[in-house]
């Protein structure tokens, strides 16, 4: 065998099990989606029917397909927005590297270990017997319009932590001279946040934002778990409708069409935020 | 001017450790609950308890069989990760270091794959695995997590591979070294660093994982921590000491690993990781 032939055989070894892996799990049951939208499996039966575009169609008009996006959004922009202002915030405290902060950063990050469903537990019963029964706030997760709300405040607490380090390691990164220069200048603290830190922050932005949309979008685990996407469906996000249409409403067929919309409504938000966000970073 | 400068310093040590309470302070109540008997939390939910009750853990172990769900998480936490380990950093380093078309075509689906909601494939992957008998089972859950995982996990690896000088490589292959020698003598040692990243941020995703085991395992005896905690705990309500104390003890595992390998953890989340 020539030598070329051989070292291209053996390249190929080395890529050949993730190729596999990858292509049975990931790229074959993505393909299979595309023709399973077009009927109406229920999800249990072997038999279903071809219904073309239905589904699609269908789609468009369904409030609870609307409901669901609209719960959706609401949460991934609040937690958004308040995961990087918290995390950002909690950063510059603590962004010296001392026995004091090390110990605080450790502390902060801890909640974003323990599985969603852990933390929505915790959340419900803080909710509920400290919230409404210490301070008799009313518990979020039981009210129509407070739901995603409540939700979002598990998500945030769990995640202020994450977005911490990337900003803690942004932080660290901005030369000191800047700072000294605007100080001899007389420029004042809020002014060289706004001047220096900022924009030297641009990178560890995008991605926050980027990653936190691409969570806040696929939410699944904290509705499931801590109101199962109630009160009524309240709280039902796109993910949970989808798997509710496999396994609750017997529509698995519809529940794939969703979920294609879904992934390109992904893609689509993805994409552009990260081309914006992008292209507001400074050149460094 | 001394002073005010050292009042000040005092102060803002209270306001971060004031910081860390507000989020820590959740699990006060996991600690709490789990301890206290069911006449003492219907009577003082948040008091501080009088006596410990060791008897919440072992009725809440009984249960809801908490072994066999540890064993199942166990399981494929160890299966999942060790297979992607290997695999993904296999794939990594000839991404990494060969040029070819067909190997950036695989490292862009990825890319793009890192997006895609696990619900878009959930329910074809759920009929074949069906199909192929791999449902109710641990490998067919952990070949699910596996797949899932595998393009994030290996392009968080090529990342690195990158930054590592080729010389080494090089001279050995001039030694008449194989590719496959050169990759586990040379290169897979110098990897450790992101090896141990990627195994700990995959550990924590497979231990801690819902969505997709919710889907695949359905039958009782094969329940991880997370269902049991869904189905068991979540959803009827069982005695709320015995839950949080099942709760307390699922969570150890997870806080000692992190508590001792946080630094892979913080450095592979701030190498740009991003997670499912």
């Amino acid at each position: 065998m020539n030598p070329r032939l051989k070292r291209k055989l053996s390249d190929f070894t080395f890529i050949l099990p993730v190729l596999a892996v990858f292509t049975i799990f990931v790229i074959i049951p993505f393909i299979q989606g595309f023709p399973l939208s077009f009927t109406d499996w229920d999800g249990l039966n072997n038999d279903s029917n071809w219904v073309g575009l239905d589904n699609y169609i269908k789609m468009f008009s369904d409030s609870h397909v609307a409901n669901a996006y609209k719960n959706t959004f609401v949460f991934s922009i609040i937690t958004v927005v308040f995961s990087n202002v918290l995390g950002l915030a909690v950063a510059m405290l603590i962004s010296k590297t001392n026995r004091l902060n090390n110990t605080i950063r450790t502390l902060i990050f801890l909640p974003f270990c323990l599985s969603m469903l852990l933390q929505s537990f915790i959340w419900k019963y803080l909710y509920q017997d400290v919230f409404y029964g210490l301070f008799g706030i009313s518990n979020p997760l039981t009210n129509i319009n407070l739901v995603m709300i409540g939700l979002s405040i598990i998500c945030i607490w769990a995640d202020t932590g994450y977005c911490m380090v990337i900003y803690i390691a942004a932080l660290q990164g901005i030369p000191k001279d800047y700072y000294e220069a605007a100080e001899i200048e007389g420029c004042s603290k809020w002014n060289q946040f706004l001047n220096i830190t900022l924009p030297m922050l641009g990178p560890a932005i995008t991605a926050n934002v980027t990653i936190y949309l691409g969570w806040g979008m696929k939410v699944y685990d904290y509705p499931m778990a801590a109101t199962n996407g109630g009160p009524g469906r309240a709280s039902e996000t796109i993910a949970v409708l989808i798997y509710k249409n496999l396994f609750g409403y017997f529509k698995a067929g519809y529940g794939q069409a969703v979920a294609i919309v879904f992934t390109i409504v992904i893609f689509i938000v993805s994409g552009l935020t990260a081309y914006f966000l992008r292209k507001r970073e400074v050149e460094v | 001017m001394a002073g005010t400068s050292y009042m000040k310093k005092a102060l803002l040590v209270a306001f971060k450790c004031l910081v860390a309470l507000l989020y820590i302070s959740p699990f006060y109540i996991v600690l709490i609950y789990a301890v206290k008997s069911k006449p003492e939390l219907a009577q003082d939910r948040l008091g501080f308890p009088t006596t410990i009750h060791w008897e919440n853990f072992v009725n809440g172990v009984k249960q809801s069989n908490f072994f066999n769900a540890l064993w199942n998480s166990l399981l494929s936490t160890v299966i999942s990760v060790v297979v992607l380990t290997l695999i993904c950093s296999m794939a990594a380093y000839i991404i990494a270091r060969r040029k070819n078309k067909l190997y950036s075509i695989l490292y862009y689906l990825m890319l793009g794959a890192m997006l895609i909601p696990f619900q878009a494939i959930m329910t074809p992957l759920y009929k074949d695995l069906k199909a192929w008998g791999l449902i109710d089972t641990i490998l067919g859950f952990s070949l699910a997590k596996i797949g899932f995982e595998v393009a994030y996990t290996t392009i968080l690896i090529t990342g690195f591979v990158k930054s590592i000088p080729v010389d080494l490589e090089e001279a050995a292959v001039i030694d008449g070294t194989s590719p496959w020698g050169t990759f586990w003598k040379i290169v897979f040692p110098l990897m450790k660093p992101i090896v141990c990243t990627s195994a700990i941020l995959n550990t924590l995703s497979v231990w801690n994982d819902f969505q997709v085991s919710v889907v695949i395992l359905q039958k009782m005896e094969k329940y991880t921590l997370s269902l049991t905690q869904y189905f068991f705990f979540g959803k009827n309500v069982v005695e709320l000491g015995m839950a949080f104390a099942v709760f307390l003890l699922s969570m150890i595992p997870i806080i000692a690993l992190y508590l001792a390998l946080q630094r892979y953890i913080i450095s592979g989340i701030t190498s740009g990781a991003v997670k499912g």
